[in-house]
């Protein structure tokens, strides 16, 4: 671990430097010999910005362009038949939703300027007037209704893979007279309005159904601050502004998005001005971004959180004492300061805090090897041997997270732990498959809940009717399900505290981080990060 | 036999190899971990929505089926279409060919370019100091790793001295070509070689190292016969003896290595194309392999062993014309 505060920035240290970065530079650095492409064929060659930038040192005037590098490219551009934030990011320049949130999480209006509860599994969003599609036809509660039927019903001709984003959700009908749309569920949902917020973009009933699904998923036809004009499968897309857009107008006139999956082609491109934001930044790049001319490192705790699950069907994991012990075992504090380099919260519940269901009540287990020894010594397990699955790749620092965390296991006097490193692919299918006893017994995994409730995290991995459920109990059982036909807010979310509570005190799980998100910012852009990990260009301002 | 017939010869064992390549990549999909439903799916997808994805994806068919299926299929240029986004497979293939076919023919340019006159003037200067200097370069360039390479390259270069893009492919070459004619303007191909010449240099360091080396010792092999002696004797100038009579013979082993190394190139660009985001086949695979997009990984592997198979019944051909006692049977 480095100890010159020069080298070391962290997560801490980046609160301490954010507010001294640099305000803005001129283009002159990030621009370069214009003169070479300022041809007819301009937008023909796409990519890399600085081709396309003349040197100025006023730019007030100038097109405010940007552009932003995910790791990985848009899948599709169908908004229906993905399940990346990657993807989302691209889409949500073009395509809005019902509702939306804003950056902390709270829910705003979007499509619908009005919504309530009719009854039990029934709602109503009242639509804005004079929404128009890039095509410029007129927005209806048909195509709102049909959105979400596209879905929720595979007989609308997709079998989306968001279908569970909007569970509980059955049927939406327009309602032309009020300019609204019912949206119908199957019991109470709760849930319904936040998982509007977070899911389900809408497009045009009649363009979708003029299409192959082929062709939805290579043009869009949205309602969003930004049109499409060019697209390039893997490589990028490229929107301008939507001049007839209902909101506030935006100040970046065109941006394109780009990847590189590579975390160090995405830093060098920032560093030589030729993008202005990019995501995933590896917490070590942290500091020469921070520490560089070239822009600044904004960091968010995101909706993701990492944890390590105890197959209940296999032992040891089968005993609470052995699996409190775990939690004893493991210096949470500790990797996530040396292995995250800050950018991490510990966590001890599966709701992250802010969430409707969260408990301040409960804390992170403290670390205490010599109680880890002694619930093991209580559950009977002494001496055994554990391996802990790893995927590899798929989360901010995963293999080392869990190589430390089975460090601090295996250090214990009586009991062993390694770890195994997995294809994700491979791990999932055996997570997947329903039983319990395909799974391993202990393996690292990682879980994005953008709905801002407990329940889209419990109810499918630790209640007995979830469909990834490795550990249940009767107890979350029953108040998840009362928590479901709850109309009370605070009594629901009571509920699912007392559930929480009971899964850190049963330790159903080895409770690791909470993910940040780190993005590399460029010196001319101001933009505050969300928790949701969207990416949405509108409110980028310029620096 | 004649070089057309050859050539034909070549070509049908060239459709058995890729027929074999067809066939063994459609069978790597059923012993390979992970179902592609895995990828499709949400991750609490019950077991009723995966099995309706797998039937939609046509998954749930016998082996034989989709394997028939499948050939059916390629006869008719149709590669299927992407689990992950719905599209044709093969276009999204064929749309990144072009990239890896201009990376790997600037990698060999590069490697051509500089190893044959370096290799040349390291076996005329035999154990003088160009040769030292050749030699080290070769040892080095042999023993550098691309990926490093590229980095370095990237960060010095392109990031501290800003005379080249980090990375990406603004510009195809065609397209590049295609202005010079309309517009009569060299700013694409400008651009395009601003784009592609670090991604070429640390593609084709390697090559160029081996190459040169290749060249040292065949020249030295050469310049050491008797026909070399006669030629000398005979009065001839010292230029020619080595570039009409010893270079020429040091070539055919060079062109060798040079197919199969282009070949390899079609589809082994993956780190340089992942350095510097190069819109690449190997790329592709690599996202496919990891997301289990079995038509675009398909696909791909059946376009890069078609590429090998291609490349070197190419070189095949030209032994006859760098060396006329080639005889094809």
């Amino acid at each position: 671990m480095p100890t010159n505060s020069n080298d070391e920035i962290g997560r801490r240290g980046y609160l301490k430097f954010a507010g001294a970065a640099a305000a803005s530079v001129g283009l002159a650095g990030c621009a370069g010999d214009g003169a070479d492409i300022d041809t007819p064929t301009e937008t023909e060659m796409g990519g890399g910005g600085e081709d396309t930038e003349t040197e100025t040192e006023d730019t007030s005037d100038e097109p405010f362009e940007a552009t932003v590098t995910q790791g990985q490219m848009a899948t599709t551009l169908d908004p229906h038949n993905h399940r990346e934030t990657s993807t989302d990011n691209v889409l949500l320049q073009a395509y809005d939703r019902v509702l939306f949130r804003d950056a902390e999480g709270r829910i705003v209006e979007r499509l619908a300027t009005d919504w309530e509860r009719v009854e039990d599994g029934h709602v109503r969003y009242t639509l804005r007037e004079g929404v128009t599609f890039h095509n410029g036809d007129e927005l209806t509660p048909e195509d709102v209704a049909y959105s979400i039927r596209r879905v929720v019903d595979p007989e609308t001709g997709l079998e989306s893979p968001q279908r569970d984003q909007l569970a509980g959700i059955v049927d939406a009908e327009a309602d032309d007279e009020e300019h609204a749309v019912h949206v119908y569920s199957d019991g109470l949902n709760p849930m319904a309005f936040s998982l509007q917020a977070s899911y389900c973009l809408i497009l045009q009933q009649s363009w979708a159904e003029e299409r192959e699904q082929g062709d939805i998923a290579q043009e869009i036809n949205g309602t969003g601050p930004y049109r499409m004009v060019d697209y390039e499968e893997d490589v990028s897309v490229e929107f301008e502004k939507y001049e007839d857009w209902w909101g506030e107008e935006p100040d970046v006139d065109a941006v394109t998005f780009q990847a590189a999956e590579e975390s160090s082609a995405r830093v060098s491109e920032l560093q030589a001005g030729e993008t202005d934001l990019i995501v995933n930044v590896p917490p070590q790049d942290a500091p020469t971004i921070q520490d560089g001319d070239a822009g600044s490192i904004e960091a968010v705790p995101s909706t993701r959180v990492l944890f390590l699950v105890h197959n209940q069907a296999k032992a040891p994991f089968d005993n609470s004492a052995f699996r409190q012990a775990l939690n004893y075992a493991i210096d949470l504090d500790s990797i996530i300061d040396n292995v995250l380099d800050g950018f991490g919260d510990p966590t001890g519940q599966p709701t992250l805090s802010g969430y409707v269901g969260h408990t301040d009540d409960v804390d992170p287990y403290p670390t205490d090897a010599a109680e880890a020894e002694a619930l093991i010594e209580e559950s009977g397990y002494a001496g055994e041997e554990i391996t802990l699955h790893t995927p590899v790749g798929r989360y901010l620092g995963d293999v080392n997270v869990a190589q430390a965390a089975a460090g601090y296991i295996d250090d214990l006097s009586n009991v062993s732990c390694s770890v195994e490193q997995r294809d994700f692919g491979s791990l999932a299918s055996e997570i997947l498959d329903g039983s319990r006893d395909t799974s391993p017994a202990f393996f690292l995994i990682g879980w994005g809940n953008t709905t801002f409730d407990a329940s889209q995290t419990i109810l499918p991995w630790l209640t007995s009717g979830g469909s990834i459920n490795h550990w249940d109990q009767s107890d979350v059982d029953e108040w998840m399900e009362d928590a479901g036909n709850e109309s009370d807010e605070d009594a629901r979310a009571e509920l699912m505290a007392d559930s929480n509570r009971t899964i850190s005190e049963e330790a159903a799980w080895t409770f690791l981080h909470r993910q940040y998100s780190v993005y590399g910012i460029s010196n001319r852009i101001e933009w505050t990060a969300r928790e949701d990990e969207q990416i949405s260009v509108e409110e980028f301002t310029r620096a | 036999m004649s070089l057309a017939k050859f050539l034909v010869r070549r070509s049908l064992q060239g459709l058995f190899v890729i027929w074999g390549v067809v066939t063994a990549v459609f069978m790597l999909r059923f012993v390979t971990p992970g179902s592609p439903v895995d990828f499709v799916a949400p991750l609490d997808a019950s077991p009723e929505l995966r099995a309706r994805i797998a039937a939609e994806l046509g998954l749930d068919q016998p082996m034989y089926i989709q394997y028939l299926d499948y050939l059916w299929g390629l006869l008719q240029l149709d590669m299927g279409y992407s689990y992950i986004s719905s599209t044709p497979a093969a276009a999204r293939v064929f749309a990144r060919l072009p990239a890896t076919i201009e990376l790997a023919v600037a990698a060999t340019v590069v490697a051509i370019v500089f190893s044959i006159p370096l290799g040349v003037i390291s076996a005329t200067n035999r154990h003088e100091p160009a040769d030292y200097a050749a030699t080290g370069f070769s040892l080095v360039g042999i023993s550098t790793p691309n990926f490093w390479l590229g980095i370095m390259l990237v960060l010095l270069v392109s990031v501290q001295l800003g005379w080249f893009p980090t990375g990406r492919r603004a510009i195809g070459f065609w397209p590049a070509v295609q202005l010079i004619w309309q517009e009569g303007t060299l700013a694409g191909i400008v651009v395009w070689l601003r784009y592609i010449t670090l991604p070429a240099i640390t593609l084709g360091t390697y090559f160029t190292a081996l190459i040169t080396r290749l060249t040292r010792s065949g020249m030295l092999d050469e310049l050491g016969k008797e026909y070399v002696r006669a030629a000398r004797a005979k009065g001839l100038p010292e230029t020619l003896v080595r570039y009409k009579h010893a270079l020429r013979n040091t070539l055919i082993p060079i062109i060798t290595i040079l197919g199969l190394q282009l070949g390899t190139l079609i589809g082994g660009a993956v780190i340089t194309e992942a350095v510097f985001t190069w819109p690449g086949l190997g790329t592709l695979v690599i996202d496919a392999i990891n997301s289990r997009d079995w038509p675009i990984i398909q696909g791909s592997l059946i376009v890069i062993g078609a590429g090998f198979v291609i490349v070197n019944t190419i070189v095949d051909g030209l032994y006859a014309y760098i060396n006329p006692q080639v005889v094809y049977e």
